[in-house]
């Protein structure tokens, strides 16, 4: 019967339901965008090492993050093909270089060079065309979303990057990166384009036999190369990740937004919920002269809380959905993982429950000898 | 024995600075079957020693005894079981709450501590309205009523419980007079044939026939308490 009655006064007093659901939905929507977009950029900082394909890596020592390493020595190549838990290893070359545009101008981008014919790190889904194009030392990809920047350049069009001719072998789809414009192209020609001294590369891809046990076999490179990083890929991603958010703002800039939208929601969930109890104090009070005692109204006014919140989640994750849905595709970084969503779902109602404190405070208030004249 | 006796009772305000005396030491016992009105002017201290008897103020000083037991001092949870169990409250106003059908407002009499409500429920709530002058009218809601149809749906609000005690503040002075005159002949009906304690708290004069026992106070005290039997007039008894 409290729980009717909450739903009840919640479905009658529409005004202030319309107020608190509002404040609920855009704890949902306004944290949920924000977390969507700064998961969206996380895959850009570690797009590189999470598509690898590889089980670990090996980079120079004191790496901060997989875009910042020094060239080490392509022999490493050949001393962990010697280990027995190892089934390939790769090298992998990163650099820069100004990508000549359709205009003439330029645009700067990051080239990564892959070996042919294993293409180890190379882009991982097409728009147009396929990885194989990257078989031809003149080939590379462009992803579709960084078309226009770069001028909308046509598959098989010639142009330059850093002074060395290409040809837009394919069209990548969702590998672009954080620090810049990601071009996929041979090993031999990001050399040419980077001018890097030969026989040194940024890190070395490694993948395990299966039913290597992946922590053994870390450690046992790491004793056999002390003088490089070796990481899981896992590792590599978290450790990319975690210099970014700290190292840029972003992190900070992402939490701020998030507890600014937090606070929109609390305070407006406040104000409704305070209005109102206010409104139905005489309510309350009526339910205490009858018999009702403080837990009573505390069941009723949680009910109530509890409904909106239910209503609230449901509306505010059905907007984010659609955001998602609009967004997926387009050069607005949006991704959000499955397992946030009842942690989303869970913090709001907490949320809710904290806004709803002082109209609790209110309605506990309320003296059955009230009801008296 | 009394159901509800009021041992020496008394209660003081205070606003901060001075306290203030609004109840002198009274004693008073009510018995089953009889209806009380209790009057006097406005600020006389009858809807306080209304109050003190629905255990809803707890007296400065004195006892209240309920069927032989103290319950001056119960806690805030013993005094609403209480009040739950053996009183049945009719206010000025209805006091209806909005949203609520009238079949649901009578229930949360009925279960605002969260009981289940009984099976016969359904069909005790029917008969109480239509013994009361509202049938169809369980699913509709209060705002859809007149004053005298909220008035007696709050009657039923309070009945549904078969409380041994009903304490009624001023119930007709918000109603017209044929309402009011209804409402009391209701009251009536409910302190003889169903033997309960009935309290009724007015300064209309017009409420005074339905009466078996007539409290007048002045000052918070009580001037008179007389027995009349205005049986003839209500036709009741």
């Amino acid at each position: 019967m409290r729980s009717l009655t909450a739903l009840r006064m919640v479905v009658h007093d529409r005004s202030s339901t319309a107020g608190a659901l509002l404040g609920v939905v855009a704890i949902v929507f306004l944290v949920g965008q924000q977390l969507s977009i700064l998961f969206g950029l996380l895959n850009y900082m570690s797009v590189l090492v999470d598509h690898s394909g590889a089980d670990a890596w090996i980079m120079s020592t004191n790496v901060r993050n997989a875009d910042a390493g020094d060239l080490i020595s392509g022999r490493h190549v050949d001393r962990v093909m010697g280990l027995a838990e190892v089934e390939w290893a790769a090298p992998i070359l990163i650099g820069n270089g100004l990508f000549r545009t359709t205009d003439g101008s330029f645009e700067s981008v990051r080239v990564v060079g892959i070996r042919r014919p294993r293409l180890a790190g190379g882009p991982w889904d097409f728009e147009k065309a396929d990885e194989q194009q990257l078989l031809d030392l003149e080939s590379v990809t462009v992803d579709r979303l960084d078309q226009a920047k770069l001028g909308n350049p046509l598959l098989d069009q010639v142009t330059e990057i850093g002074g060395r001719r290409i040809r837009v072998g394919a069209i990548s789809e969702g590998a672009r990166g954080f620090q810049g414009t990601l071009v996929f192209a041979s090993l031999d020609k990001v050399k040419e384009i980077a001018r890097t001294p030969p026989g040194r590369y940024s890190g070395i891809l490694i993948r395990f036999k299966p039913d290597v046990d992946k922590k053994a076999a870390i450690t046992k490179i790491r004793a056999v190369m002390p003088e490089n990083s070796v990481y899981g890929t896992d590792e590599l991603s978290r450790l990319t990740r975690r210099y970014y958010l700290t190292n840029t703002g972003i992190g900070g800039s992402f939490g701020f937004s998030t507890i600014i939208a937090v606070l929109i929601g609390v305070v407006i969930i406040s104000l409704t919920m305070y209005t109102s109890i206010l409104s139905r104090a005489r309510d309350f009070a009526v339910m205490r002269a009858i018999g009702g005692r403080r837990r009573d109204i505390a069941v009723v006014v949680f009910s109530e809380v509890l409904i909106i919140s239910g209503i609230g989640l449901f509306i505010g994750f059905l907007m984010l959905a659609t955001f998602l849905n609009a967004t997926r595709g387009s050069s607005i970084p949006s991704f959000f993982p499955m397992p946030v969503v009842p942690i989303l779902a869970g913090g709001t109602l907490a949320v809710s429950f904290l806004g709803s404190l002082i109209a609790l405070r209110v309605a506990l208030k309320a003296e059955p000898a009230a009801v008296f004249h | 024995m009394a159901v509800l006796k009021l041992e020496n009772i008394a209660r003081d305000f205070s606003d901060g600075r001075q306290i203030r005396r609004v109840l002198f030491p009274t004693n008073l016992e009510f018995e089953r079957g009889e209806l009380t009105v209790l009057s006097g002017p406005s600020g006389s201290g009858k809807t306080t020693l209304l109050s003190i008897m629905g255990l809803v103020l707890r007296p400065s000083e004195g006892a209240v005894f309920l069927e032989g037991q103290d319950v001056t001092t119960l806690s805030d949870d013993d005094a609403a079981m209480l009040r739950l169990r053996k009183y049945g409250f009719v206010f000025q106003q209805p006091m209806l709450i909005e949203g609520l059908s009238v079949m649901e407002n009578i229930a949360l009499a009925f279960a605002v501590q969260g009981a289940r409500l009984p099976d016969n429920f359904r069909d005790k709530t029917e008969v109480l309205l239509k013994s009361l002058g509202l049938g169809e009218t369980s699913h509709m809601q209060p705002r859809l009523l007149s004053g005298g149809m909220k008035q007696r749906v709050s009657i039923a609000r309070a009945l549904i419980k078969d409380p041994a005690i009903l304490l009624c503040d001023e119930p007709t002075s918000s109603l017209d007079a044929e309402s009011g005159q209804a409402v009391m002949a209701i009251l009536k009906r409910i302190a003889i044939e169903e033997g309960r304690v009935v309290v009724v708290v007015s300064h209309d004069a017009r409420v005074f026939p339905y009466a078996d026992r007539l409290i007048k106070m002045e000052n918070g005290t009580i001037v008179s308490d007389t027995r009349e039997r205005y049986v003839e007039v209500s036709g009741l008894r």
